[in-house]
């Protein structure tokens, strides 16, 4: 569905991201993988088009046919509000901590798709409900909940936003493990039933394991390896690759 | 348990000041320029509580209309500095960059400068009432407010849910204001108070010098002048009662300040 080719970036002429190619095929769960610094999450705005000012750019990210990085900020906008959701690292701050979670949750699902509220009430509450968050969490303030709820308040958005594209930066890093499991549990479960394009983007080679479909190995801004998670876990090619399933657990 | 104690009794000492001084038209037993030869010097007594000045003056009326201008002084200087710090803060912490640097470095040099030789110079050529007071303080108040907000506004703009409004096309200033404004207010409050604090004791250090607040308006810094001379001939309570007001609004604006510095008593509830 997204097909990322020839992707460099430079910031301040120094190459940050080098000729970086990986496709995420449509209703697969796709890894990008590799320590902190490779490049990873760069890679994630460049495809959102949401580099920082002075950052250099080359390639094409191809989006339904459309090279993302050269369409008008309009453009842009309409499909960060409806086409891709964004999950990140540390949902505690995730929610602006002085606003209840009834009108941020609204933001961040029924606003951005532009539907009414007493719509969003229906559909949200089933959502909540399906997730194991009580209604009561509307009326409270996000430093009032845990992470993994917090989390889990996400998930309930891009559930209700239905995107075609979900995108999870480093999602369980703020986790402990029974609320990784849940939460890849959940991701897991919007592809199934849903059928929801995810990319998922850690350096845990366990929740690759777990969830993905399709990897992509990165280190220091080039794409090292790209395969199915079995064929890669199967038989590794490059040199990092190797190392990195070498120090699993 | 013992510290919540403690910080509800400054609250009602605040409070109590603050109404006493805001309704002093209504409480004061007198006129606040209404002499009466017979009884200059009168020491505290039944008719007069806290004694009356060299011109015959209840000195008890006096407090509360002083205390009246002092704190419209303090507080008209602090809305303007905290307006002058929000926006100057906020426009150096969100643009970041050259500008940051730029602004960051004025602000530098502004603060070396003690603030109150700033204040002796603008009083030169603007002696005049009570506003143009709060004006010349709020001028020379707003540096550290606006450092805080910036910093706050570096932190915050950095923040994930920032960055998620800005994914979705939030307009700039629902941003600045929803997001980051709001979100720094506990930081802004804090410090607001601890400025209230201050713009009272440069009020009060300004008057007692004889160049802030004109004779003829009553406030706590004015008394503290015509009270140096009194003391000399043995009329203490002339200089006692205006000194105990302004050490203990200023001790307990502090106290309350430094209780919602600690983020854990903020909340009243627990």
């Amino acid at each position: 569905m997204i097909s990322v080719s020839d992707l460099s970036i430079q910031i301040h002429d120094k190459p940050i991201i080098d000729h970086v190619e990986f496709t995420i095929p449509r209703s697969q769960i796709t890894s990008l993988i590799g320590e902190s610094g490779s490049g990873k999450s760069l890679t994630v705005s460049a495809m959102l088009g949401l580099l920082p000012a002075n950052a250099k750019v080359s390639g094409e990210v191809l989006y339904d046919g459309r090279n993302l990085l050269s369409e008008s900020d309009q453009v842009m906008e309409r499909i960060r509000k409806k086409d891709i959701f964004t999950i990140f690292q540390d949902a505690a701050n995730s929610f602006s901590p002085s606003v209840k979670m009834g009108s941020q949750l609204y933001a961040f699902s029924g606003g951005r798709v532009g539907d009414a509220k007493d719509v969003y009430h229906m559909k949200m509450h089933v959502i909540l409900e399906s997730l194991g968050l009580s209604l009561g969490i509307v009326e409270q303030y996000p430093f009032e909940l845990s992470g993994g709820m917090l989390q889990r308040c996400m998930i309930a958005c891009a559930f209700y936003v239905e995107p075609a594209l979900l995108i999870a930066d480093e999602p369980t890093s703020a986790l402990d493990m029974v609320l990784q499991k849940e939460f890849i549990e959940l991701v897991t479960s919007l592809n199934k039933e849903r059928g929801t394009t995810i990319l998922l983007i850690t350096h845990d080679l366990d929740i690759v394991a777990e969830a993905a479909h399709t990897m992509a190995v990165m280190q220091r801004g080039q794409v090292v390896e790209t395969g199915t998670v079995e064929a890669v876990f199967a038989q590794p090619v490059h040199a990092y690759t190797k190392r990195l399933l070498a120090s699993r657990f | 348990m013992k510290s919540r104690k403690a910080l509800w009794f400054w609250y009602s000492l605040l409070g109590l000041i603050v109404f006493l001084t805001v309704f002093s038209s209504v409480l004061a037993p007198f006129g606040s320029n209404e002499m009466n030869m017979d009884e200059v010097y009168s020491a505290p007594s039944g008719d007069h509580w806290l004694g009356t000045d060299h011109l015959g003056r209840d000195v008890f009326t006096r407090l509360l209309e002083g205390g009246r201008v002092t704190l419209a002084v303090a507080g008209g200087s602090v809305i303007l500095s905290l307006i002058i710090g929000i926006v100057y803060g906020g426009i150096s912490g969100y643009l970041g960059g050259v500008i940051d640097t730029v602004m960051m470095r004025l602000l530098e040099a502004l603060i070396t400068i003690p603030s109150l030789v700033i204040i002796l110079a603008f009083q030169v050529f603007m002696q005049g009432g009570m506003w143009s007071m709060a004006l010349i303080i709020g001028l020379t108040g707003w540096l550290v407010t606006a450092r805080i907000v910036r910093s706050e506004f570096i932190r915050l703009k950095e923040a994930e849910f920032v960055k998620m409004a800005k994914m979705f096309g939030t307009p700039v200033w629902k941003i600045l204001w929803g997001h980051l404004l709001r979100n720094s207010v506990p930081a802004i409050f804090v410090i607001t108070l601890f400025n209230f604090a201050a713009a009272i004791f440069t009020e009060v250090s300004l008057s007692f010098l004889g160049i802030g607040i004109p004779p003829a308006i009553p406030s706590w810094g004015n008394m503290l002048y015509y009270a140096q001379n009194d003391i000399l001939i043995g009329a203490w309570w002339i200089a006692l009662f205006p000194g105990i007001m302004i050490f203990m609004t200023i001790l307990s604006i502090n106290f309350i300040g430094e209780a919602w510095k600690d983020p854990e008593r903020r909340r009243v509830n627990d």
